[in-house]
């Protein structure tokens, strides 16, 4: 296809719109970042949070996750993160039959909460998606996560109103260790909840880091384990994606 | 769905009438999801009125949809991503074979998308030899039984677990259960085979985001994220309308759209897609196709009285609640949108006059309106369509559904903008009514052409006496009014 059809598709729709050209339209004319002093000033509250405030954002993070069939474990440290996982790790049994292999992000809160020793204690491997050239590459990230029956990740941030953890794909945090294995297990720290998707959108549009390095190639918001509908509207869990989530939040 | 067969309206919702299995999946459908959503929209922090709001974004993305549609392919190829725009579904259907062909694609999985079976794009494809296989569990299910989705969101909706359980039996050869679990994972087996040999996924796009250039898919089973993820080659198809031009416009659009599908806070999976695998990423699909589809929308845009339409945001919620759906179900429908949004959807995009039945068969009850989570005035744009098919009109190729109906009103206003001839019609009515049989005192059956009223019901006779002749004989000739027949 020539970048000629491009324009004419494109001159089509402003002919239907009733213009000849842009008009003296353009896209921040028409639509101007209305939110932008409001943002910053939301996500200067939003880091200057109190306890208490905190706490009942966790409080009403577990109640959404409940009628979500979500499990949110608060936690008071990284290790102890990791004592749990390795103990749900235990009492699960494998979907696809072969040995239990869990898989997890390279990611500082992963590693800080030793969970390899953990694992170890119960003669489960575990991986870690390292990336660059000493580390998985995509073909081995893919006969990994395929092996494996938890993905253990973290998340930039979960939502509170609706139970929304939100991930974005990086080099050692591949989306795949979310999505196919059949536990899904995300480990995030408390001041990473927020209320609701005003402030995510605000953060991650606004907050300097989020700013800069966009949304990558592939966010991903997970609300939930995966669930169908689709035979007489019965519920049921492990559609395709995991069958049960995990959140792990170290409250420090 | 390539194929049209809107003009099977009748025929169709008539079957569905008489399937009493059909029947009570509608109601229990309706019955289930209708009345949550309603009450999902009183819950949002902001109110109802949110609804309202959405409109307001979606109506004006599309009154600028040039710019937004711009933006989004510039940032999207800034990603590596590769942009087509397709004036029809044979283009489109082209540009996905052709991607296919040169990379020597075997088989493909789909995320369920309303604009690929709108196209027809999967026996494009199959005629290539390429295996197709839907993934969405209720279009994976439809797909085996070689029928269509009869619901936007639940596709298999009109099919019992007893229907599912001999079909698994036989096409996936488990051992014939009807308990749904069971089903679910046999399907999960068999799909995960299909995932992870894949060569190439294709998904639909709820709503692009032009600002950042993504699109978005969203789905509560994780398949479209499997599709997305696994094969080599992504590739989207994109109605042109469905975008918006900042992120925060997700903030209400996406809260709307996963209550009116199903009265959820948030849909399991969101997913924002702007582009290939980047250099070190260690998943991920290496190729990123987006294909902008026209067919007929830029038509439906240039018409400021329908232009609302595009507004839609493929919930189904008008669906979920509308009277007509909850009886003759989605095949009668005839094409690939059904329900309240197909009943003006699918005239503006295979022709009116093809598919009058449709909106000829709503009811206007306005209950769709009162659903629908972006408040699209479809029943307005219901009436339009019916003014079109009364009075013709060139600009849409419509011609007059029925000439004997245009005389009739013709000579109806005639008759009864004249008070001699209103009053002569009366008695002559009257009088000839006598001859037609009669049940309890009332008309039981109209002869042609009038029989249509009389099928389901029975009709209260014509009285020979006009309300103001009966008025001004109880109450005197010269009563307060002036308008008493001399």
């Amino acid at each position: 296809m020539n970048p000629g059809d491009n324009k004419e598709f494109i001159r089509k729709i402003r002919l239907a719109l009733g213009y000849r050209s842009q008009g003296g339209r353009t896209f921040s004319g028409v639509f101007p970042d209305g939110r932008a002093e409001e943002s910053v000033e939301l996500i200067r509250r939003i880091k200057n949070r109190g306890p208490d405030e905190r706490q009942w954002l966790l409080a009403r993070l577990i109640e959404e996750a409940k009628a979500l069939n979500m499990m949110v474990v608060p936690v008071k440290d990284a290790q102890s993160a990791a004592k749990q996982i390795a103990k749900v790790a235990q009492e699960k049994e494998t979907e696809w039959g072969g040995p239990k292999r869990v898989i997890a992000w390279e990611h500082p809160l992963i590693e800080r909460m030793k969970l390899n020793r953990e694992l170890q204690k119960k003669g489960i491997p575990l991986d870690f998606t390292i990336p660059g050239p000493a580390g998985m590459g995509t073909d081995m990230v893919r006969e990994r996560v395929i092996a494996s029956y938890i993905g253990v990740t973290s998340a930039e941030f979960c939502v509170a109103s609706s139970a929304t953890l939100v991930m974005k794909t990086r080099p050692g945090q591949p989306r795949s260790v979310s999505l196919v294995p059949t536990i899904h297990m995300a480990v995030i720290e408390q001041d990473q909840i927020i209320a609701d998707l005003r402030e995510l959108y605000a953060l991650l549009k606004w907050d300097p880091y989020h700013k800069e390095e966009g949304l990558t190639n592939c966010m991903t918001f997970i609300t939930g384990p995966s669930k169908t509908g689709d035979i007489e509207l019965i519920l049921i869990h492990g559609a395709h994606g995991p069958k049960e989530l995990y959140l792990y939040v170290i409250t420090g | 769905m390539s194929e049209i067969r809107t003009e099977y309206y009748r025929d169709g919702a008539r079957k569905a009438q008489q399937d009493p299995v059909l029947q009570s999946a509608l109601a229990a459908a309706q019955s289930r999801i209708g009345g949550a959503t309603a009450k999902a929209y009183m819950d949002f922090p902001e109110g109802p009125g949110l609804r309202l709001l959405g409109h307001d974004i979606r109506m004006k993305a599309i009154e600028n949809l040039d710019i937004l549609l711009e933006t989004l392919v510039e940032n999207i190829q800034k990603k590596g991503g590769h942009v087509h725009f397709a004036k029809d579904g044979r283009e489109a259907t082209e540009y996905c074979k052709e991607i296919a062909l040169s990379r020597g694609v075997r088989r493909v999985v789909k995320g369920k998308s309303m604009v690929t079976e709108e196209i027809g794009l999967n026996s494009a494809l199959m005629e290539e030899g390429i295996k197709v296989t839907e993934t969405d569990l209720g279009e994976f299910i439809v797909q085996l039984a070689g029928e269509h989705p009869s619901h936007i969101i639940a596709p298999a909706v009109h099919k019992t677990r007893r229907e599912i359980g001999k079909l698994f039996s036989e096409k996936l050869g488990i051992p014939y259960t009807t308990d749904p679990p069971t089903l679910t994972q046999a399907a999960r087996k068999a799909l995960r085979e299909e995932f992870l040999s894949a060569d190439m996924g294709i998904s639909g796009c709820n709503l692009a985001c032009a600002e950042t250039g993504h699109i978005t898919t969203v789905s509560n089973e994780g398949n479209i994220r499997m599709a997305t993820t696994l094969p080599k080659i992504h590739v989207v198809f994109m109605g042109m309308e469905r975008i918006v031009a900042r992120l925060e416009d997700h903030d209400i659009l996406l809260r709307l759209l996963a209550t009116g599908a199903a009265a959820q806070k948030m849909a399991v999976y969101v997913s924002y897609i702007g582009g290939p695998r980047t250099p070190g990423q260690q998943d991920g699909p290496e190729e990123f196709h987006l294909i902008i589809l026209d067919n007929g929308r830029s038509r439906i845009l240039a018409d400021e009285e329908f232009r609302e339409i595009l507004c839609c945001i493929r919930c189904a919620a008008c669906l979920n609640v509308c009277p007509v759906y909850g009886k003759i179900g989605g095949h009668a429908y005839g094409h690939t949108y059904c329900g309240p949004i197909g009943a003006v959807l699918t005239p503006l995009l295979v022709g009116v006059n093809r598919a009058k039945d449709l909106c000829m068969g709503e009811t206007l009850c306005g209950a769709c309106q009162a659903a629908c989570p972006v408040n699209i005035d479809i029943p307005r744009m219901l009436l339009s369509l019916r003014a079109k098919l009364a009075d013709g009109d060139p600009q849409w190729s419509v011609t007059r559904s029925s000439l004997m109906e245009k005389a009739f009103y013709m000579a109806w206003a005639g008759m009864v903008r004249d008070r001699r001839m209103y009053e002569l019609a009366l008695r002559a009515v009257s009088g000839a009514q006598k001859l037609l049989p009669r049940r309890e005192g009332w008309v039981h059956r109209l002869p042609p052409p009038f029989h249509g009223w009389s099928i389901h019901r029975d009709m209260k006779p014509v009285s020979g006496k006009s309300f103001i002749r009966r008025w001004s004989e109880t109450h005197g000739r010269r009563g307060e009014g002036g308008n008493e027949p001399r």
